[in-house]
């Protein structure tokens, strides 16, 4: 598809009456990826909520909210702009159900939707990410490590258009780090998703070459932005 | 076949919180199960006793108290009277009763039998078969007395003096029916008026001999008493009501006749406030329960919302648990308390061979809707507090 998978202006949100994040500019092309590296606590979180519209905006003035072409605006059904073709999303933790297996936690956003996986691609995500022997357990049954790599797949099964993630290795060992974040590059690459990654700790590894989107704080009548910017001349960049 | 999306997670969260589940189900059943017991027992033997109490004609009674005489008109307008069950035109009391009754064939014999007019459509004689000239019923005391049965040919024997001499006519009948032994507790003979117009007529007029007695006519200008039956218990008061207009002074022959009837309003009037409070009660447990579910789904209803699941069938989610939890609780208490009436109706029979507890099939249909009707209505707030979580709940728990 022609144009940026995700196009924004001035969306932003007032969380208490001296704090906003505000996102000045950001536009993603197909296969693109992007780091938003900024410390914690600064509104990384908030920002993926705002880009897939988790979190509600507050309407700042010249806002644009774009997703796949498609204008969000407040009060649209999110299953209309976020299915599981347009979004995947892998959380920190909490981020399966519990109450179901992994292959049934795998497919819900298909399941949802009343689509289905491609036969091919799940089984691939699956051997990739070496989910056979898990899929009839409960999350509980679940290492840390094999409840985010469960997480992968589903946020990937539907070939998404964004890849949304948010600190998806915070809480793994060290040593699951560089694997787990090398599975995710790789995976998104094959299924043609940008990425955009929530992250304080992509000094290094696979995703340390990519493109920073800016952070900057300043204060304006006693309230403090985030100000989360994708500098213009990177944003032709596209990810090899 | 494939379930709707919200019922499947419904059950599957159920399935992975089955003590909370069963915990649920058994409050449910703690509460219906006794509920239902007591509905049994109140169709039952409870029940049919208030019933007998209120439908037995000897309630329905109206006695008259003065010295009066009633004409045939009075009897043409009180059969009008739509308060009216039935009325029949009796003789002076004294008149009213044989010398004696006996039983050709087993030589037993009653004396001083009271003799009670009557006619089809008798409250006491629940028949088609009402009395005629010369076929009769017996109360059962007498039946019994007299060692005959349905069928039987008796012989009445009416006595008078004349000039000091005894003399006695006797007049044979032929006995139609025994009354069931609860309709008439004494010794008694139903006969027809004409039968016992004969017998006044044969005490009073001394031109008739003995003989004579079957052939007997008369057509008094009046009579000088009543049996009279109002149409059930709520006319009686009105019947006593127009029976003052026409200047009679007439009493219930039961003087506690509201007392009863208060009796069966409030025993139905106790249920429904027990049943109103228990369901009330379980109503509102649910309403709590169901909103407590909510809250500990909190994290994984958002995550559903996050993932695009609409608010709609977010919010079908407790609607669905709540109808299922309801379901197998209705079941259980019904599997529970079924066999349980089957085994107090054999281990405690009552002396009619009713059943001591009964739940009939509109019983079941109206647990089962009530049920249905509670689970969904409790589910509201649940449903509303579903619909409410937003998606960006998850992002903020993860």
């Amino acid at each position: 598809m022609a144009g940026p998978v995700v196009h924004i202006r001035n969306l932003g949100v007032r969380l208490s009456r001296n704090f906003a994040v505000v996102i000045e500019s950001l536009d993603i092309c197909r296969g693109e990826r992007l780091v938003m590296d900024a410390p914690s606590g600064a509104g990384k979180s908030t920002a993926l909520g705002l880009v897939c519209a988790a979190i509600p905006d507050s309407g700042f003035p010249d806002r644009v909210h774009q997703i796949n072409g498609r204008d969000v605006c407040p009060g649209l059904p999110r299953e209309s702009f976020a299915g599981p073709e347009a979004l995947g999303f892998v959380l920190q933790t909490n981020s399966l159900v519990p109450f179901l297996t992994a292959q049934e936690n795998l497919r819900l956003p298909l399941q949802l939707t009343t689509q289905r996986a491609q036969p091919e691609w799940e089984r691939h995500l699956i051997e990739t990410l070496g989910l056979r022997r898990l899929l009839g357990h409960l999350p509980s049954a679940l290492s840390v490590g094999q409840r985010q790599r469960v997480s992968i797949a589903r946020a990937l099964l539907g070939m998404p258009a964004l890849l949304l993630l948010d600190e998806p290795v915070a809480s793994l060992d060290p040593a699951n780090v560089g694997k787990v974040e090398h599975l995710i590059a790789q995976l998104a690459q094959e299924a043609g998703s940008a990425v955009l990654l929530a992250s304080h700790q992509a000094q290094s590894g696979v995703f340390s070459d990519a493109p920073r989107l800016r952070c900057d704080v300043l204060e304006h009548d006693g309230v403090h932005y985030t100000l989360f910017n994708r500098p213009v001349a990177i944003s032709q960049r596209a990810w090899s | 076949m494939k379930l709707p999306v919200p019922l499947s997670l419904a059950l599957r969260e159920l399935r992975h919180e089955w003590l909370a589940a069963l915990c649920f189900i058994a409050a449910l059943v703690g509460v219906l199960a006794p509920l239902l017991l007591l509905l049994a027992l109140k169709n039952g033997v409870i029940g049919a006793m208030v019933d007998r109490l209120v439908e037995d004609p000897a309630n329905r009674e109206i006695i008259a108290m003065g010295a009066e005489s009633y004409d045939a008109a009075f009897f043409v307008r009180a059969e009008g009277w739509p308060e009216t069950g039935f009325i029949m035109p009796a003789t002076r009391r004294i008149n009213a009763q044989a010398s004696a009754v006996r039983n050709p064939a087993t030589r037993a014999l009653d004396r001083s039998v009271p003799l009670v007019p009557s006619a089809p459509g008798d409250p006491l004689i629940a028949s088609d078969r009402g009395v005629l000239p010369g076929s009769v019923w017996l109360s059962s005391e007498l039946a019994s007395a007299l060692d005959t049965t349905e069928g039987s040919e008796i012989e009445m024997l009416i006595g008078r003096e004349v000039d000091g001499t005894r003399e006695t006519a006797r007049l044979p009948l032929t006995v139609l029916g025994v009354l069931p032994s609860d309709a008439y507790g004494r010794k008694a003979v139903f006969l027809s008026l004409q039968d016992l117009l004969a017998v006044e007529q044969f005490r009073d007029d001394l031109r008739l001999s003995a003989d004579d007695l079957d052939r007997a006519e008369s057509s008094p200008e009046r009579y000088a008493s009543f049996r009279l039956y109002a149409r059930d218990l709520n006319d009686l008061q009105p019947l006593m009501n127009r029976l003052a207009t026409e200047g009679i002074t007439a009493r219930p022959r039961v003087e506690n006749v509201a007392l009863l009837l208060g009796f069966r309003d409030n025993l139905n009037l106790l249920y429904g406030f027990i049943a109103v409070i228990a369901v009330l009660g379980f109503w509102a447990s649910m309403v709590a329960n169901l909103r407590g579910m909510v809250e500990r789904q909190r994290v994984s209803l958002s995550l559903l919302r996050f993932l695009s699941m609409p608010h709609r069938s977010v919010a079908r989610i407790p609607l669905a648990q709540s109808l299922v939890l309801v379901g197998i609780g209705v079941m259980l208490t019904l599997v529970l308390v079924l066999p349980g009436l089957v085994v107090l109706n054999t281990v405690f029979q009552a002396p009619s061979g009713d059943p001591v507890a009964r739940l009939g099939m509109s019983d079941i249909g109206w647990v089962l809707a009530l049920g249905a009707l509670t689970g969904a209505s409790a589910a509201i707030w649940a449903m509303r507090a579903a619909a409410s979580i937003s998606s960006e709940e998850v992002l903020r728990n993860g």
